[in-house]
């Protein structure tokens, strides 16, 4: 294995932030980015070849999608800071605990199982937990990057 | 083509155990683990073809095909693009993006034989 250490970044002329890429960031747009990718996919199917069979769920479904993708492009565009981000992730976790309640309820309302269906069983759960991590990580980096402002390191800036 | 696919979910599951070895030894992905990423999208690609071939030979019940190229597509760009972001951040979250990307590609595998089980008959 002769992989660079990370701690060798300085040899990196590739990297634009100070603090050397986007960290743990990174991770959260991709798991976000793999959502968007997979509900856009799987709603558009639904929507465009059988959205008669369950209307409410399929238009569910695309809004899910729609949820992801502005999550993902609000994370690449304004970073774990962003506003609209976190404004997004809250929206994201009412959706899911609102289709979620509704699916346990009134099962008849969905005959066809959508990204968020019982509080996303489909998938792990990983809706569920997905924002509320996300806003733990949102909350957390925010507090650290102030300390690091704080203490001199300046704002952090934004990728292109 | 059953052994297709095992070969296709073994180098998925060898791959990201080796960028979750790279991300717990705080490793940016390298050569190493792109070339794997790399080995890992041209079998899904193969296996693609290769179903794709015995779509079109096959008499038999014809699979969900939007949903099963779907899948083959959503399954090769999430290796790509795993590798594209390894390559791009240069940290051990870099590692761990590949890790999931390739865990994820794990679970589609077992779906597209959900979706037609003909093609691996």
């Amino acid at each position: 294995m002769t992989a660079p250490r990370t701690t060798d970044r300085a040899a990196d002329g590739a990297r634009s932030s100070g603090q050397g890429g986007r960290g743990l960031e990174i991770v959260l747009i991709a798991v976000y980015a793999i959502f968007a990718l997979s509900a856009t996919a799987r709603s558009l199917v639904q929507v465009l070849t059988k959205f008669e069979v369950a209307p409410v769920a399929y238009s569910l479904s695309l809004l899910s999608a729609a949820t992801y993708i502005a999550v993902t492009v609000a994370l690449v565009r304004g970073g774990r800071r962003s506003r609209l981000a976190r404004a997004l992730v809250v929206i994201e976790l009412l959706g899911v605990l609102v289709v979620g309640i509704l699916t346990v309820l009134d099962p008849a309302l969905f005959p066809e199982p959508t990204v968020w269906s019982v509080f996303g069983q489909g998938y792990g759960y990983v809706p569920l937990a997905l924002p509320v991590l996300a806003l733990v990580y949102m909350l957390l980096g925010d507090r650290r990057g102030r300390t690091a402002r704080e203490q001199g390191a300046g704002p952090r800036t934004v990728q292109p | 083509m059953s052994a297709l696919s095992i070969v296709v979910g073994v180098l998925g599951a060898l791959t990201a155990v080796l960028a979750v070895y790279y991300a717990a030894k705080d490793l940016s992905a390298d050569l190493v683990l792109l070339g794997a990423c790399l080995v890992t999208a041209l079998g899904w690609l193969v296996l693609g073809i290769a179903l794709g071939l015995e779509d079109l030979a096959s008499d038999g019940p014809a699979p969900d095909r939007v949903v099963l190229y779907g899948y083959l597509l959503t399954a090769l760009m999430m290796v790509v693009g795993g590798g594209w972001v390894g390559a791009f951040e240069r940290t051990r979250w870099g590692s761990v993006v590949i890790a999931v990307a390739c865990a994820v590609t794990l679970v589609l595998l077992m779906r597209i034989h959900q979706i037609w089980p003909g093609g691996f008959a």
